[in-house]
This record gives C-alpha cells, sequence and structure tokens, in this order.
C-alpha cells in the first residue's frame, strides 16, 4: 500500500496547505511536536543541517516540512517561534484534531499522548522521516539513527536516480 | 494563541542545563543512602535535594519523568554490562539445602 495522501493544513501564516502545494519539490516530512524533550529538537536540527548541506555542497534545494502530532498545543503560531530557532525555510503544518490523524494515518506515522497530566503530556512516535517526489511519491524513509550527512548523501543520490531514468 | 516558551531554545536550554546537574549530583553521590523519591522508580540522595528542586522548577513535570526514566533505564543497562561482582543484583540460585528432601 501507498505511504501518503491528501491532506488540508494551515502553514505558520494561517494559509491553507494541501498536499498540491508540495508537487513539483522534493520534500522532507518530519512529524513531531514542540513538546519534546529530547528528540524532536535533535531532528529538527537535523533537518536544518541537511537543508544547509543539500544547498551548500550538492546545490540542491528540497522543502523541508514539520507537521505536528499535538495540533492541541502546537498552533501556528507556536510551530513558527519553534521552527524559525532552527531554518527559517522549514514549513510547519497543524490543523485540526481530526486533519492530524487523517495524515499520520495516511503517512502510516503511530503517535499517542503519554502521561497525560492536564495540558502537561508527552507524545510517543516513530521518529521516521520520510523523502518525497515531486509526485508525492514516497521514496525513502529515514529513522532517527540518519545522521544529517548521511540523510543529505541519500537523497542526493534519490534525486540523481529520478532525474537519470526521466532524461532515459 | 499563548506561546509555549518554555520548549523553546531557551527553555530547554535552561531545563538540559538543570537535569545534567541533579544527574551529575547523583553520580557523584552514588554511595550514600537514596533517601528521596524523584519520578519513575527513581531515589537519589538528600545531598541532591537542591539540584533536584531546580531540576523541577525548570523543566516540565512530564519531562522531569521523561528524564528520570530514561535515567533509570541506562543504569539498568550500565548494571548489566558491568557484571554483578558486588552482588547487588538478581537473588543468587537457592543453594542444596534451601529445599527438604
Amino acid at each position: 500500500p501507498a505511504i501518503g495522501g491528501p491532506f488540508k493544513l494551515y502553514d505558520t501564516e494561517n494559509n491553507v496547505v494541501t498536499e498540491s502545494k508540495l508537487r513539483g519539490n522534493w520534500t522532507l516530512m518530519y512529524f513531531g511536536y514542540t513538546s519534546s524533550p529530547d528528540v524532536g529538537p535533535k531532528e529538527v536540527e537535523k533537518i536544518a543541517d541537511v537543508v544547509k548541506l543539500l544547498e551548500s555542497k550538492y546545490d540542491i534545494k528540497i522543502k523541508p516540512l514539520f507537521i505536528t502530532l499535538d495540533p492541541q498545543r502546537d498552533s501556528p503560531a507556536q510551530l513558527k517561534a519553534y521552527l524559525s530557532e532552527f531554518d527559517p525555510r522549514i514549513t510547519g503544518l497543524t490543523g485540526s484534531v481530526d486533519a492530524i490523524r487523517q495524515m499520520a494515518q495516511e503517512y502510516r506515522i503511530f503517535f499517542k499522548k503519554v502521561g497525560e497530566v492536564g495540558q502537561d503530556y508527552i507524545v510517543e512516535s516513530s521518529h521516521n522521516m520520510y523523502l518525497l517526489d515531486p509526485c508525492l511519491e514516497t521514496v525513502r524513509c529515514f529513522g532517527a539513527e540518519y545522521k544529517a550527512s548521511d540523510l543529505a548523501e541519500a537523497i542526493t543520490t534519490e534525486i540523481q536516480k529520478a532525474s537519470n531514468s526521466a532524461a532515459k | 494563541g499563548a506561546i509555549m516558551a518554555d520548549v523553546l531554545s531557551k527553555g530547554r536550554e535552561s531545563c538540559y542545563k538543570a537535569r545534567d546537574a541533579f544527574y551529575a549530583c547523583v553520580e557523584k553521590h552514588a554511595d550514600k543512602k537514596p533517601t528521596e523519591i524523584a519520578t519513575m522508580g527513581l531515589l537519589f540522595p538528600a545531598d541532591c535535594k537542591k539540584s533536584r528542586a531546580q531540576y523541577v522548577s525548570s523543566c516540565r513535570p512530564s519531562w522531569v519523568r521523561h528524564f528520570d526514566r530514561q535515567h533509570c533505564a541506562k543504569k539498568r543497562v550500565q548494571r548489566l554490562l558491568d557484571g554483578d561482582d558486588d552482588g547487588r543484583g538478581p537473588m543468587s540460585l537457592p543453594q542444596p539445602y534451601t529445599f527438604k528432601q
């Protein structure tokens, strides 16, 4: 079964963003939340490093995307404050609980609130990053064990592979 | 709506700093008797009460529980790797005379 599907969310400027907005660009997609104690910040830092590395070393531009698994606490403003500290190029998406749940399901992302005490909780999830091609096909899935340099290399390989087969 | 500033960079750094200071204290006083109760089964000596208070006030309760849990898991693995020379591990097997014939 294919990974992915349609979605309707909001970016940090409160603009509507659907899957069609991703067409035409390679997307690096990560599902996280701003209240992540440790893994989240490291993964977002990695995304920022990968984007910079791809640009400087390989002259490749990809679109980094952060989708929150915690729409109840992660407002557009919260996402903007959080992501801008890493790299302003990272687009943040949030939306209704149902819209987020639907997108997570389409992208096979498990997530669950843990240790809830009122509004204070951790969200357990798989910290996978997806690479989507310009046709919205999920071509790679990267776990947290990938370093930024390895990610950049793998992404470059995929992009080159795609342009090679397109040239045929 | 309101911004949760405590999870932004500055907030995270001050939490990590207080957290690391607390666990360093626990390591430093590993030989002392742990009389205080943290969370997730973690105990610590009275020497670290002050750094614990600082840690708890610098981090969200859910973060404190998360890091306490992580710390306990790490220590468990460390104990397994270091071996059970000092007999603080699992109970030794029952001696032959334990069972009545």
